[in-house]
């Protein structure tokens, strides 16, 4: 049997060393592709997570050509935030990276020194225009409300990352000195073990766990990144002695990032909770960033309002000393995004210059309307049923309760921010309450409700008493 | 020379070392006076092996620095990798900056301090402890299990544990670094009363000691060198868990700083950081070798 292998490999060789290369390049040249994602970052998961799991990188990666006799091996890592994924790939173990706009800046910077290879951006995973998705909570039962309310008080972010940067930008914007907080670095993990155990009285963190702290039950959001006006986004970075070598798995790459996109929209619920099964962030708290509506647009086109930010982001590094100089620009490379595209037969120009996200849409079964107003209507998660879009924060109320009394288990209900458009978990925003008791507003803040209602002379109610007045009114 | 007369002419030149740096070499002198570099050569040839030790492992630390120097000049890239390591001139870069202010050496302090205390309250429950486990079985019985469950534990995963068990984040800090050190010392100690020749004890016993007696005159010399080998490795274990617990901090500390480092990816401050754990880790168990050698003078180190 061996023999006959030997004999047969012989006759192959002699074969290959008679007519050149040819057969002798049959043989397949492996070539690994290490892809660092941050599967709980929910902003990144259909750059990573979802290609991951589908194998939709697999779908679109080139097979004919010079790739007819490669054969492509992922290894993907997964960690929970960016700096790993730039150390993985300064040390070539990783040729794509995804991360938040920090990091990114930073990944980009420090390849600058790398002499095999510089990094580029190539790709963007999902972005909130106004920042949203960063944010700053407070322990649930603390008597802070606003972000004043923390002066001098122990606040942790973890430095270096997106989250940072919007502390900063918020407190710059406020014309407050440094010392405004007494500002710590912490990592997500010991930040909300802290907060959990009031060691600290305010955490500021990045996607999902502004979100995800709150929807856990210990804390409360006082700080939307919105309020500081500037983007927030991740996006997905490689290595350009990869991306030279193999710019057809690039573009593949983007193909994927693409698909994973239209998979989640087209059925925003099921993807929700494939997600929680992947990474273990809840379902509900997937939906409010990526679901209709979310807080979170996907979107892979490289805006210049995105580049603008990354510049912003420099600036405030090179402030804090941790970064010389480092032009943004010339680290963007949309090439791979505009082929991406092209090859799809998607309009990339028409892409670049929207920034739509796609909304709660759909008939309104409690109050029998249709929607039409997607940002200020709401959705009633049913549990083992579906959602439920609504027309109005007081039709998500008021079927909310009804739907509670008819004894089903409701997972969640949303409903958007009347002043900022941000989606809200209904049961942790305030509602500022007409006196007519028909129009009920939500908000996130206690201030923007309180300023509303004493400008449309009504008052602020909490959720509970929000749902009663709905169900009367209604 | 009767041995009186040497342990005098070591005091004294001894006493004399601490002026003149033991480094320079007798002909360097201008004119020596006769006697003195008698003395001077006598406390040289006194000394010779631990001069010698001194000077081999100087040079084996220049060859090291040479060595990093030459991979990263050269980016050597043969199978392992030195593209991307920062070289010495770039971590000596970086030193320079951060010490133009106090705050690194606030750093430094710190991190030495919660050393200092975690591994004292270590050292002050994990010996006697141990002690006691040798001699009763029943303590050992109920003690080990326990012990040997909680001691492969990694000091990060006892990050989250320890912010929730402790009122103040300092106290998590100590916390973590006490228990890097514990579990070493507790063995080491343990191990120390196991290899108690029992002849020993015997001996003792038909010479009509008493336990106390016995415990003081046999079991606690036999175990000291046993013990001073876990006082050293505890102390090393307790500066590797030191980035675990100082993440926990947000602001201060050695390990925070190595921390801080590298979620901003700079390399050569994660690497000055390491060092200076690594010095600070040697410079620890060298004091607690010296502290060993003055309270077991007998012992061969």
């Amino acid at each position: 049997m061996s023999s006959n292998l030997g004999r047969t490999l012989a006759a192959l060789a002699l074969a290959a060393a008679m007519y050149g290369s040819p057969l002798a390049a049959r043989a397949q040249t492996v070539v690994t592709i290490g892809i660092g994602t941050q599967d709980t970052t929910t902003n990144t998961v259909t750059a990573g997570t979802i290609v991951r799991q589908l194998k939709l990188l697999e779908k679109y990666l080139p097979k004919d050509g010079k790739y007819a006799n490669l054969k492509f091996e992922f290894e993907w890592n997964n960690f929970t935030s960016g700096p790993p994924v730039t150390n993985g790939m300064m040390a070539n173990k990783l040729q794509f990276g995804m991360m938040g706009d920090y990091p990114l800046v930073v990944n980009g910077f420090t390849f600058q020194n790398n002499p095999e290879s510089k990094s580029r951006l190539i790709a963007v995973a999902a972005y909130n225009r106004f920042g949203s998705g960063n944010g700053l909570v407070v322990h649930k039962g603390s008597p802070y409300f606003e972000l004043s309310d923390l002066k001098g008080k122990l606040v942790s972010v973890p430095f270096g990352s997106a989250a940072h940067g919007m502390v900063l930008k918020a407190m710059q914007d406020r014309g407050w000195p440094p010392d405004y907080f007494q500002l710590v670095s912490q990592s997500p993990e010991v930040g909300s073990t802290n907060l959990q155990e009031k060691k600290i009285d305010g955490h500021a963190d990045f996607v999902p766990f502004a979100e995800l702290l709150p929807f856990r039950g210990f804390a409360r959001k006082i700080f939307d990144g919105v309020e500081t006006n500037l983007p927030t986004w991740h996006g997905v970075v490689v290595r350009t002695d990869f991306a030279e070598k193999y710019p057809e798995v690039v573009v593949a790459y983007i193909k994927a990032l693409i698909a994973a996109n239209e998979w989640f929209r087209a059925d925003p619920k099921l993807a929700s909770e494939k997600i929680q099964e992947w990474t273990g962030i809840n379902k509900e708290v997937v939906y409010i960033f990526l679901g209709p509506g979310g807080n979170m647009t996907t979107d892979p086109t490289i805006k210049p309002f995105l580049i603008d930010a990354a510049a912003q982001d420099v600036k405030v590094l090179q402030n804090l000393g941790r970064m010389k100089e480092f032009d943004v620009t010339k680290w963007v490379d949309d090439s791979y995004v505009r082929k991406a595209f092209a090859e799809l037969k998607l309009d990339y120009d028409a892409q670049l210059a929207s920034t739509a996200n796609y909304e709660v849409k759909g008939e309104d079964k409690f109050c029998n309307k249709p929607i039409v107003e997607p940002r200020k209507a709401g959705e009633v998660w049913v549990d083992g049923e579906g959602i439920e879009p609504l027309s109005s924060a007081a039709c998500t109320l008021a079927a909310y309760s009804s739907l509670k009394a008819k004894g089903k288990k409701i997972n969640v209900a949303y409903v958007f921010d009347s002043a900022r458009g941000i989606k809200l978990f209904a049961d942790q925003a305030y509602y500022a309450v007409g006196s007519d008791k028909t129009a009920i507003a939500p908000f996130l803040l206690k201030k923007d409700a309180e300023d509303y209602a004493t400008k449309n002379g009504g008052r602020v109610l909490s959720f509970d008493d929000a749902l009663k007045v709905a169900l009367s009114g209604g | 020379m009767d041995g009186t007369a040497l342990k005098l002419t070591e005091t004294v030149a001894r006493s004399s070392a601490t002026e003149t740096p033991p480094a320079v070499p007798c002909a360097a002198e201008p004119m020596p006076a006769p006697p003195k570099s008698n003395l001077v050569w006598r406390w040289l040839a006194l000394h010779r092996s631990q001069l010698r030790t001194l000077a081999i492992g100087a040079v084996s630390l220049v060859l090291f620095l040479l060595a990093w120097h030459l991979l990263t000049k050269y980016r050597v890239t043969a199978h392992v990798r030195f593209v991307n390591v920062p070289s010495p001139e770039m971590v000596f870069d970086s030193l320079t900056r951060v010490t133009r202010d106090n705050k690194f050496l606030s750093h430094l302090f710190l991190s030495c301090r919660r050393i200092f205390i975690g591994f004292g309250i270590a050292a002050t429950i994990a010996v006697p402890l141990g002690l006691v486990m040798g001699r009763f079985r029943l303590v050992r019985e109920i003690v080990f299990p326990v012990s040997e469950v909680l001691r492969p534990i990694p000091a990060i995963a006892w990050v989250p544990m320890s912010i929730m068990l402790w009122p103040s984040n300092e106290e998590s800090i100590i916390f973590i670094t006490y228990l890097g050190s514990f579990f070493p010392i507790l063995l080491n100690t343990l191990h120390g009363m196991a290899m108690v020749d029992p002849v020993l004890i015997r001996a003792a016993q038909c010479l009509g000691a008493r336990e106390a007696s016995i415990f003081r005159e046999v079991y606690f010399p036999a175990t000291l060198p046993h013990v001073f080998t876990g006082l050293t490795v505890g102390m090393g274990v307790a500066w590797v868990s030191l980035i675990a617990a100082e993440m926990i901090s947000g602001q201060f500390g050695i390990g925070y700083f190595t921390w801080e480092a590298y979620s901003l990816v700079q390399y050569a401050d994660i690497a000055l950081g390491m060092i200076c754990i690594g010095v600070l880790g040697l410079g620890s168990s060298a004091l607690i070798r010296g502290l060993g050698r003055v309270v077991m003078p007998w012992a061969k180190t």
